[in-house]
């Protein structure tokens, strides 16, 4: 991890290794944004971090927000004052904010309001791989679309720039190679950002902002004149430009995002004549730049991750400019996949077989060749950490609920825990979702169930859910795996850790008095490795008439670990004795990976264990000794 | 030099991310043009990971394409075997053997494969290949966890590397904390030591 104050450096020119995450939050600080907000969620979360790490040397506000919608709430209030604003989230952030932004779209802004939107083609990190692309299209917002580190920079500041013309909130959309490679960029100078703004009370401010029907109606209008004035600023936008012009002018190729890399690759691989249009600036789309380019050419290949969402606008324009020519892509034929993420493979087959020209490289031999040697590859999926205080609550929560209950569950580290041999996990959507279909099941069953929902996760989209349980009586066990922090995204704090994005102290809200707030009349916090204790605890929620909610509460154990390192604490380790049997107790019922066998005996990975000491309370020979320094 | 692609596979908290970017950021200091590609969050908790890294004038995508990667640092076997999809008869192997079996092989019961049978597959895309006991040096070094470390130095001190001794070992003090700086250079020389008196290994 490099010194994040890299990003402050006050000198034009200097070129830099960033990822794509940082070169936003350097954007920022060229831009002069005065509040940042977010919520975690990768491939987003390293633009609030990064902030969060500088804001208050950079001198501007910046704050983990409870979620995406109040995020953009605080956002938008403030570019409302005239303060420039940006929100960051992942993909499906989105739709928890789009209530929001779909009608700001309508009241607009005054200071510049960027929103960052990180798809996530492939689903490294997510529950899906929606092509937010469409939320410009639906919400009509001028939308931006980087393909590395440099343009991620420059795209933030001129994002800024088109929010400001148009007083109107603009999109920001990367995907996770864009997010997560690391490239060069060239600095630009420093904005200082402004702090405060004013809220404007003039004659006709509420006519502006407060959208009730009669308001609302002709501003309808006045936001589609908007977005006339912003397809202006699209054809004339030097980040939609044709990159390369084509000899015979028979092929023009079409893209944009990282899918624009892949496609210059493989035209090259291929050696293609042919004229590349790049899009940066995607809705609203430079109509008449993209008609000529289409009117210049016989064949046209659109080459773009997940949705056909340029190819079916690009066939509409066709049909006015260049009704002849020929487009390929992914509607008629699909050349190119609309599932998973891109590649120069795949971009390189798919042109290869559009232009009838043999591959540069023969890809079925070496798979035939990869395929023998990978054989009998075991698999290694993500797993919880050794350590992990959510091994210790599955492993309570199945002894005590056991097979047959129904297990929601939800978006975190703990959605680890559908891995062999811990199970539990039978349902998982959205943010917060297991508590609201746990109401659900338990109405339509008659079988015990149990909501996994983590801290962050609660307070984000859990306690809506949690009134409903009380109020509509929902016999529901909502079991909160609180280890302390938001671990899958890297640790950012919530409302529940004492500690804000501007690295200050706060108070911490209690889940437990949130739930005794909302009517909840069982609510326990136990620490799952006191196992015997969290069983008693477990059995009184189920034996409960109504909903209850328990809390298994001990600490994230990378964080635990890393706060060890950092004070030069000796990490201490399991260690196997003579007592032990080989029964397999502790591998059958735990999974952990600092338990390995070798020739049939139990041992210890010294390197990643760090003495949770649960193995030891499950171990039936008490074979086990724990907290011995390694 | 047209361009120079690295494969780097591990299993999540071996440090992949760190030593990507200390390549990255030597190759960018000699004023040459990079990607490094990097998998953040849920695939980070004790899974695969891969990183890639290229350096060339022309390069736009971050990803390496099968059978293209000059270097595989692998600094787990299996992972490397994982790998090799992007390995070719010219494509040089460091591995580390450190072996971090994934918990599957003990719920069914499957054998960690020797390394005699992982060489035996390597050995099928390319004979160069060099093996390091990181994790002995590593602890020579000071700590385990600089073990990534010690692969980069057997790396470079393979040569093949289009970035000068100087430039990684800036990038390297930059990128560590400085606290725990000289334990990395230890880590560093050590894993550069080991491939240099071993004639064989080069």
């Amino acid at each position: 991890m490099p010194d994040l104050r890299v990003l402050l450096k006050d000198k034009l020119g200097e070129r830099v290794l960033l990822l794509g995450n940082e070169a936003i939050a350097r954007g920022i600080l060229e831009a002069g944004i005065g509040i940042v907000t977010t919520y975690p969620g990768t491939p987003a979360s390293e633009i609030g971090d990064s902030i969060s790490e500088i804001a208050a040397e950079a001198g501007l506000y910046m704050e983990y927000s409870t979620n995406e919608i109040v995020a953009v709430e605080v956002a938008a209030g403030a570019a409302n004052c005239g303060v420039r604003a940006l929100t960051a989230m992942k993909h499906v952030g989105l739709n928890v904010a789009s209530d929001m932004v779909m009608t700001l779209a309508y009241v607009g802004v005054r200071g510049g309001f960027v929103i960052v939107s990180a798809d996530d083609p492939e689903c490294y990190s997510s529950q899906n791989e929606q092509d937010n692309r469409f939320y410009a299209l639906l919400s009509n917002l001028p939308c931006l679309e980087p393909s590395n580190s440099q343009e991620a920079k420059d795209m933030t500041v001129s994002a800024i720039e088109i929010s400001e013309k148009l007083e109107l909130p603009v999109i920001l959309r990367t995907t996770t190679r864009v997010s997560h490679t690391r490239g060069p960029v060239v600095y630009g100078g420093l904005t200082k950002p402004r702090l405060k703004g004013e809220f404007v009370k003039d004659l006709d401010h509420v006519k502006r902002l407060v959208m009730v029907p009669a308001y609302s109606r002709p501003k309808h209008d006045v936001f589609l004149k908007k977005v006339e004035k912003a397809k202006e600023i699209s054809e004339t936008s030097p980040y939609n430009r044709v990159v390369r012009e084509g000899k015979s002018g028979k092929l023009g190729v079409i893209s944009s995002s990282s899918a624009y890399n892949y496609a210059v690759e493989a035209a090259d691989l291929l050696g293609l004549d042919a004229s590349i249009l790049k899009l940066g600036m995607t809705h609203p789309l430079p109509e008449k730049m993209i008609g000529k380019f289409l009117k210049k050419h016989e064949k046209i290949v659109v080459v773009e991750e997940l949705e056909p969402f340029l190819e079916m606008q690009i066939k509409s324009i066709a049909k006015d400019y260049a009704p002849n020519v020929e487009i390929y892509g992914k509607t008629k034929k699909s050349y190119f996949t609309r599932t998973g993420e891109l590649s120069t493979r795949t971009v390189l087959i798919g042109l290869a077989n559009i232009v009838g020209k043999e591959l540069p490289i023969d890809f079925s031999k070496i798979d035939a060749k990869y395929a023998d040697a990978a054989k009998e590859l075991p698999h290694r999926p993500p797993i919880l950490c050794a350590g992990c205080p959510h091994r210790a609550s599955f492993y309570v929560i199945k002894k005590v609920a056991g097979e047959k209950a129904v297990y929601p569950t939800d978006i975190g580290c703990y959605a680890l825990g559908i891995a062999p041999p811990l199970n539990v996990g039978d349902i998982l959507v959205c943010m917060g979702a297991s508590v609201g279909t746990a109401q659900g099941i338990s109405k339509a069953t008659s079988s015990d169930t149990v909501a996994i929902i983590g801290d962050s996760t609660f307070f984000h989209a859990g306690i809506p859910g949690l009134v409903n349980a009380v109020y509509n009586d929902h016999k529901v066990v909502i079991a909160v795996l609180d280890n302390l922090t938001t671990a899958m995204t890297g640790h950012q704090p919530h409302p529940g850790t004492g500690l804000t994005g501007m690295q200050t102290r706060s108070e911490k809200l209690l889940i437990e008095k949130v739930a005794e707030g909302c009517g909840v009349k069982y609510v326990k916090v136990v620490d799952p490795f006191n196992v015997k204790e969290a069983e008693t605890v477990l059995k009184g929620a189920l034996q409960h008439s109504g909903p209850s909610v328990v809390v298994f509460r001990a600490p994230c154990a990378l964080m635990v670990v890393r706060d060890k390192r950092r004070r030069g604490a000796e990490l201490a380790v399991c260690k196997i004795t003579d007592k032990c049997t080989d029964c397999m107790a502790c591998i059958k019922l735990l999974g952990c990976p600092a338990l390995v066998v070798e020739d049939g005996k139990v041992g210890i990975n010294e390197v990643l264990c760090v003495a949770c000491g649960l193995c030891a309370s499950v171990c039936p020979y008490d074979a086990i000794k724990c907290g011995e320094t390694g | 030099m047209k361009e120079f692609n690295i494969v780097l596979a591990g299993v999540g908290g071996q440090g992949t991310l760190l030593a990507a970017e200390i390549l990255g950021t030597a190759a960018l200091k000699e004023g040459l043009n990079v990607r490094v590609s990097e998998i953040h969050g849920m695939a980070q908790r004790g899974g695969a990971v891969v990183s890639t890294i290229r350096i060339g004038e022309k390069v736009l995508a971050t990803t390496v394409l099968e059978g293209q990667a000059d270097v595989l640092l692998g600094f787990e076997p299996l992972e490397t075997l994982r790998n090799l999809r992007f390995a070719s008869e010219k494509t040089l192997v460091v591995m580390s053997d450190e072996r971090i079996p994934p918990t599957e092989l003990s719920a069914k019961k499957m054998k960690y494969p020797s390394m005699e049978e992982v060489l035996a597959k390597i050995n099928r895309f390319t004979k160069n290949v060099i093996i390091i006991d990181t994790t002995e040096l590593a602890k020579e070094a000071g700590n385990i966890i600089t073990r990534n470390i010690v692969l980069l130095g057997a790396l470079a001190a393979t040569g093949k590397m289009p970035v000068k001794m100087e430039s990684l070992k800036e990038a390297l003090s930059e990128l560590v904390p400085a606290k725990h700086l000289n334990m990395n250079v230890k880590a560093f020389e050590l894993g550069y030591a080991c491939v240099r008196k071993s004639p064989s290994l080069r």
